[in-house]
């Protein structure tokens, strides 16, 4: 749009600029003729003047015009002009706020050459042609957006129409998903392990851990897709206990990879909205664990002012850690995921104004810092 | 005794007098007081035809040297009258002195009012 207002204002420059010069040329053209006869009435006078010459020396004078003749040396012979800046190459010019008109005599009357004729320039043409400038450039700036307006909308539309049915139907799967996962984890949970056969409870166990993966991934699609157009609910976070929760939340998908967490919190408490909050200790744990290592220990260290999450991984390069909150950046892609997740922690954070720090080192694990 | 003296007198005056007078006015004015056009009117018809200072002395010393009935400045009927003349003995520097008298002597700057 800014682009197409620019060249549009270029246009009606360029055409400013060209009406100008229009209007100019055709002023000189008029007034070229007025001075022509100015010039010719003049040269009729030299003439009479050199025939009586030195009986008779008053140069001829006229109120409409002043004059000056110059010799084929462009020597001043006499001048009455009010400015003597001459072009001698030109017929017609603007030499300050008169015009002059250059007429070579064929017959050097008194030696003259150059006859020159000044006459104060007619600003009317000028305050004119301004004008129509203005009302034409705002007339012309108005088609040119309602006419591009009108090119964009059209041009637009189809894109428009898909981005819109896309949405419509992202909003609507991820609103549809809610309750048949809300229904297998809600079984999971209810089903009794204790008469259960041992090989039945470790299927049991891996479809939780799958439904647990797949809620999560709804949670950052929903944040993305719907949480987003709603009001933030600001209020006071626990965090210790939210920590603790979302640990034991976690559990399951923590002891396929018989990890350890090491806690060491104290009582904190934050105003923030607690679904957000969650979201971004879900991503952080989650990536904790989905890079870890077989055995590994996951610490989490909770102060005032400041929460550290660290894993024992596989780690991350140095020069690629600028650009891991970058969406749909993935650095291992043998884990699944949409790399989705640091992106919505940061831009959480961001919102609350909260730092967060990442310490990696290749094979040994890695270290968020978050900071407020 | 006295007519010596006397004829000494008239020969100092006459010396003195013909001193006096400029490389132009001995050689220009004798000849022309005769012509029916004057020197300034001459001088006018140079203007009407080479307008500047050097265009003028160019053109009057080159007719004054090698005089032609094809480029004087005279009419056809001044020419019939009185014919062209003959071809200054003067040197190039006399020729040039006289000329630039005869510029200064009728040019129009500062004339006009």
């Amino acid at each position: 749009m800014a682009l197409y207002t620019s060249l549009v204002i270029l246009l009606i420059t360029l055409l400013s600029i060209f009406y100008y010069q229009s209007q100019e040329k055709l002023m000189f053209s008029n007034q070229r003729a007025e001075l022509s006869k100015y010039a010719y009435i003049q040269t009729k006078r030299l003439k009479v003047l050199h025939y009586f010459f030195p009986e008779r020396t008053t140069y001829p004078r006229d109120p409409r015009f002043k004059s000056a003749i110059y010799d084929i040396e462009y020597k001043k012979i006499f001048s009455l002009l009010e400015n003597e800046n001459i072009h001698f190459n030109e017929e017609i010019y603007r030499a300050g706020n008169y015009i002059h008109f250059v007429k070579l005599l064929d017959t050097y009357y008194l030696g003259t050459k150059y006859l020159i004729i000044e006459v104060p320039e007619d600003m009317a043409w000028k305050k004119e042609a301004w004008k129509q400038i203005a009302i034409g450039s705002v007339l012309a700036f108005i088609l040119f957006m309602v006419f591009g307006l009108i090119l964009a909308r059209l041009f637009l539309k189809p894109m428009r129409d898909s981005i819109v049915l896309l949405d419509r139907f992202i909003k609507d799967t991820t609103h549809e998903l809610n309750t048949p996962l809300s229904a297998i984890l809600t079984n999971i949970e209810m089903m009794d392990t204790d008469v259960m056969a041992e090989k039945n409870k470790k299927k049991l166990n891996r479809i939780n851990i799958a439904a647990k993966t797949v809620s999560q991934l709804y949670k950052d699609l929903t944040y993305l897709t719907l949480k987003q157009e709603q009001k933030d609910h600001k209020e006071e976070i626990e965090l210790q206990g939210l920590i603790r929760d979302r640990i034991e939340y976690f559990t399951a998908l923590a002891n396929t990879k018989q990890l350890y967490f090491e806690l060491d919190t104290e009582n904190v408490i934050i105003h923030a909205d607690k679904q957000k909050i969650t979201r971004v200790i879900d991503n952080l744990l989650s990536n904790a664990i989905k890079y870890n290592k077989r055995g590994g220990t996951i610490s989490i260290k909770l102060r005032i002012g400041s929460l550290e999450v660290s894993d024992t991984g596989v780690g991350i390069d140095e020069e690629k850690i600028p650009f891991i909150f970058d969406r749909y950046m993935r650095f291992n892609q043998s884990e699944g995921g949409f790399g989705v997740g640091l992106s919505i922690v940061k831009k959480i954070l961001d919102e609350y104004h909260i730092k967060i720090e990442v310490y990696s080192t290749i094979n040994k694990g890695t270290k968020m810092v978050l900071t407020w | 005794m006295r007519l010596i003296q006397k004829l000494l007198f008239i020969v100092v005056l006459f010396t003195a007098i013909l001193s006096a007078q400029n490389v132009y006015e001995r050689n220009c004015v004798p000849c022309h007081k005769d012509l029916s056009t004057s020197l300034q009117q001459m001088f006018k018809k140079y203007l009407l035809v080479y307008s500047g200072e050097q265009n003028v002395k160019a053109g009057i010393i080159h007719y004054l040297q090698y005089p032609n009935r094809s480029i004087s400045v005279m009419s056809k009927l001044f020419i019939e009258s009185f014919g062209i003349k003959k071809k200054t003995t003067l040197s190039p520097e006399e020729l040039n002195r006289a000329v630039d008298i005869y510029w200064e002597k009728f040019k129009v700057f500062n004339k006009l009012k």
